[in-house]
């Protein structure tokens, strides 16, 4: 035990230095062939996330298509205040961010919860199939993923319903999707089937990379499997963890479309509307590309105080961190 | 294991490979081929140097997903031989309004598009569209003659100008209809059998027979049997949202009400009317005949439904689901497929269901900015509104399609039929795709010969099936469309549903929220306890009012006007 924590205290250390070190020339020299692998990176991401930011422009004016940039007009902060005065896109918010939150949540437990399992199983073709199996959802379009949870949940045959009316916990068929309370529950339970394999990769990677001596010094030291589950493999995988849980944070103002879009009828409407459909209905489809890229702006700048609240939250507590 | 692993790998290599070697092959032989059909054309053309036409490439932009005709397909290889013209399709992949969005952005554009009513102030906003009447003047005497008596109705209602060829309304000579393509409340065949070929005419009487029927067959074919069904997805939510103008005997004029006389629009979602027939879903739905799904299915669970022949009634426009009717059709239950029904409120309500054909306006074909060499596009679309070629394009070939008996009228052999209704079939040897969207004429040509099988009486009733031709006689019907009263003469300013509402003016926004409001709330109405109806009643007409449903009602009145003004 005591070995394991001062190697952690090392690596820390050595941590600390690296990236205390000074940028010279020296160094660019030295690692000219880092810096040039970064190139076509580096220009990647200033044409596909740096140039466009010249579209936000549109959305301080009211923009006709096929006009010339001097040619358009300018109307100041209007579509902004459009949108904060708008019910339908406030609700669209509290939706967008309770149903990532919901998202995230269950993703990251479940997720680590099943990677944990995963580590203990000894048998390595049972390991393999379980992983195999639980990931493949992954590769389904969404499309197919809400037709086969519309089928799942029917109120004729639906196999969701089936069972609970078997089981005796309800006495008639419920039409899930037609009550608003239980949306929110659906995507994020739909999220979980869909992801749960695929989110587990990368903590059974960070697990495999944990030295196998510090289970057996803390074997030596009396520790059952809970106890080096508590002690060795999650300390192992915090900071992965801690990095992903920043990158998600970056990405809380996407719940998700295509399952909002597709599986939230008329009934449920009140839950079910996203920003993203907010942008589409409301936007794209009207023409209104100014309200659209409004909507846009408003999403970036969120995400954007999100990741830097998340950073530094994991800085003041000590952790690995991004930025 | 590593040997195994390499195996493998290999094996997948060289999958990889064959497939892609098959791929390019196809490649290959696509352009061969098509290299030498358009040397076929140059020779084509060498002959037909009389119409001193050049051969030339037409891109088109078909704004519906679709599949594009097969490369030898012997229309469009006519087409090119004869009048040397080469259709390139574009079909639409993914949404409409983001693809339209990104053309006009960049302000490049196939030659010619297909617009709708909702997209064709996109492009004349833009300036994106080549007014045609001059052209047509000009060089076009088959168009001039098919537009001359709707010169007024073609106009853009913005500038004037004459931008789209409408496809759809021009009639020439007598013509039937058949079948009555537009709304009705549709009923099993079978349940008007059981109950003795009844005439209904008003709702009650409707779903007295439904909940009748559904008591004596809980189940269809093994399945509970559904009494009613209404679908409410997406821009198909009329099913839904329409019923009511029907049932007080007004004809389709979307979300509006029209007063024949004063040609002035009445919003009708929260009008008395409208609260009746939604009462009556509730009831409806109180004695367990609305299928408890109606609302949260899309288009493809509805088709289903329906295909499984367990659906009894529902509010629909025949276009709609004539899919599920033809699936029905192929299993040979013919009993379950639908007859329309024009049912009103009350017995002396004259039904309007049935309208006469209008030209469909903003609905067709316009050429674009980019086209290099508009007046022969024009002279294409000129040329295929002759007998001859819209013989061609409506029946196909002389004997290899259809047959001509001794006193000269088309019909077909069963065999003729089978393919005709082969959608596969169809891209190979009819030119559908241009046919649909392109100035046609309709109604029967001068040999009296109707436009397209489905409107030769005869050819319409031999492909019935033994079992529809007895419904009918029961009824004492000679055709579908009998089972509507006539349709009177059409206001000047018909229908209301074509016209145009701006995108992002308020009167559109005020539109899509009340339809968002009326698809949150309705089915909340329609399936609450009947006792709390009225109160989700009142609260559905109380968000209406919250919107902006005036400047909505305003833009149609505006446009009723204009229309009333300029299209006598």
């Amino acid at each position: 035990m005591a070995n394991n924590v001062t190697a952690l205290a090392d690596n820390k250390l050595q941590g600390k230095k690296m990236t205390g070190h000074k940028i010279t020339w020296n160094t660019l020299v030295k690692q000219k062939q880092l810096i040039f692998m970064s190139v076509p990176m580096l220009i990647y991401i200033l044409i596909f996330s740096y140039v466009p930011i010249w579209g936000w422009l549109m959305a301080f004016q009211n923009y006709k298509p096929a006009k010339g940039f001097f040619e358009q007009k300018w109307v100041g902060l209007q579509n902004f205040k459009y949108l904060f005065k708008d019910d339908n896109f406030i609700r669209d918010f509290r939706n967008t961010i309770s149903m990532s939150f919901i998202n995230l949540i269950l993703s990251y437990v479940t997720a680590i919860v099943l990677a944990l399992l995963l580590n203990e199983i000894k048998n390595i073709f049972f390991k393999r199939t379980v992983q195999t199996i639980s990931y493949l959802p992954h590769f389904l379009s969404w499309v197919i993923v809400t037709g086969i949870v519309a089928t799942c949940l029917s109120t004729e045959g639906g196999i969701v319903n089936i069972v609970l009316v078997k089981l005796g916990i309800i006495n008639s068929p419920i039409n899930w999707l037609s009550e608003g309370k239980y949306f929110w529950g659906i995507v994020g339970a739909t999220n979980v089937w869909k992801e749960l394999g695929w989110n587990t990769i990368i903590y059974l990677g960070a697990i495999t990379a944990i030295d196998p001596a510090l289970y057996e010094a803390a074997g030596l030291d009396g520790a059952g499997r809970f106890k080096k589950m508590w002690h060795v493999t999650l300390p192992g995988i915090k900071a992965t963890f801690v990095v992903l849980l920043i990158m998600s944070i970056g990405h809380v103002m996407e719940a998700g479309f295509e399952i909002q879009y597709l599986l939230g009828k008329g009934p449920v409407l009140d839950w079910s509307e996203t920003i993203d459909i907010y942008v589409i209905k409301y936007g794209i489809n009207q023409f209104n590309y100014s309200l659209a890229t409004a909507a846009g702006i408003f999403k970036s700048v969120i995400a954007i105080i999100m990741l830097f609240l998340a950073n530094n939250v994991a800085k003041r507590l000590g952790e690995e961190r991004l930025i | 294991m590593m040997l195994k692993k390499r195996n493998w790998l290999v094996a997948l290599l060289t999958g990889l490979l064959s497939v892609s070697f098959v791929l390019t092959g196809c490649g290959g032989s696509d352009s061969s081929s098509s290299s030498t059909s358009t040397s076929g054309s140059a020779t084509a053309t060498g002959s037909a140097s009389a119409e001193k036409l050049d051969p030339i490439e037409i891109s088109f932009f078909i704004a519906d997903p679709g599949q594009a005709p097969t490369p030898d397909n012997k229309i469009y290889k006519r087409i090119k031989e004869e009048l040397g013209v080469t259709c390139n399709f574009e079909f639409l992949v993914g949404d409409k309004n983001q693809k339209i969005g990104v053309m006009i952005a960049g302000g490049e554009y196939p030659d010619v598009i297909t617009l709708g009513s909702d997209t064709v102030s996109k492009f004349t906003g833009a300036g994106a569209l080549v007014p045609l009447e001059d052209i047509i003047e000009k060089d076009a005497p088959n168009l001039k003659k098919h537009f001359d008596p709707y010169k007024n109705k073609v106009k853009d209602v913005t500038d004037g100008h004459f931008y789209v060829m409408p496809g759809y309304g021009v009639y020439y000579n007598d013509f039937s209809i058949n079948v009555n393509e537009g709304p009705a409340f549709f009923m099993q065949k079978a349940v008007l059998k059981d109950a003795g070929y009844p005439k209904v005419k008003t709702l009650d009487q409707y779903f007295d027979l439904i909940e009748k029927y559904k008591a004596k067959n809980p189940t269809i074919d093994g399945q509970p049997t559904i009494g009613f069904e209404v679908l409410s997805e997406g821009w198909r939510d009329f099913c839904l949202k329409n019923p009511p103008q029907h049932l007080i005997g007004h004809p389709n004029d979307g979300g509006v009400v029209v007063d024949n006389k004063t040609n002035t629009a009445e919003f009708f979602w929260d009008k008395d009317y409208a609260k009746r027939y939604y009462k009556k879903l509730n009831e409806v739905n109180a004695k367990g005949l609305l299928d408890p799904e109606s609302f949260t299915m899309n288009y493809d669970q509805y088709i289903a439904k329906l295909s499984s022949g367990r659906v009894l009634g529902m509010f629909d426009q025949h276009w709609n689901f004539s899919n599920a009717e033809l699936t029905l059709k192929t299993q040979k239950k013919f009993e379950r497929t639908y007859a329309p029904l024009p049912v009103v409120f009350d017995e002396g309500t004259q039904d309007y269901y049935m309208d006469r054909p209008v030209l469909n306006v903003n609905t067709g074909y316009a050429i674009t900015k980019s086209a290099k060499d508009p007046a022969r596009i024009v002279k294409f679309f000129d040329a295929l509104l002759t007998e001859k070629w819209q013989k061609i394009l409506g029946w196909g070939i002389e004997g290899e399609d259809y047959k001509v008996d001794d006193k000269g009228s088309f019909y077909m052999t069963p065999e003729q039929r089978v393919n005709y209704n082969d959608q596969t079939w169809r891209l190979g040897n009819m030119a559908h795709t241009l046919w649909y969207y392109a100035p046609k004429m309709e109604g029967t040509f001068s040999d009296g010969n109707a436009t397209g099988p489905g409107g030769q009486p005869k050819e319409y009733y031999d492909a019935l099936d033994q079992y529809d031709k007895d419904f009918l006689k029961a009824y004492g019907y000679d055709q579908q469309s009998d089972f509507f009263s006539p349709a009177p003469e059409n206001r000047i300013s018909y229908p209301a549903w074509q016209i145009d509402l701006v995108d992002g003016s308020p009167a559109s926004m005020a539109n899509t929220k009340a339809g968002d409001i009326a698809t949150k709330f309705l089915p909340k109405a329609i399936l609450a306890k009947p006792d709390k109806f009225d109160s989700v009643w009142d609260e559905y007409v109380n968000q209406l009012h919250k919107e902006d449903i005036q400047a909505y009602v305003d833009r149609i009145n505006d446009q009723l006007k204009w229309r009333a003004e300029n299209w006598k």
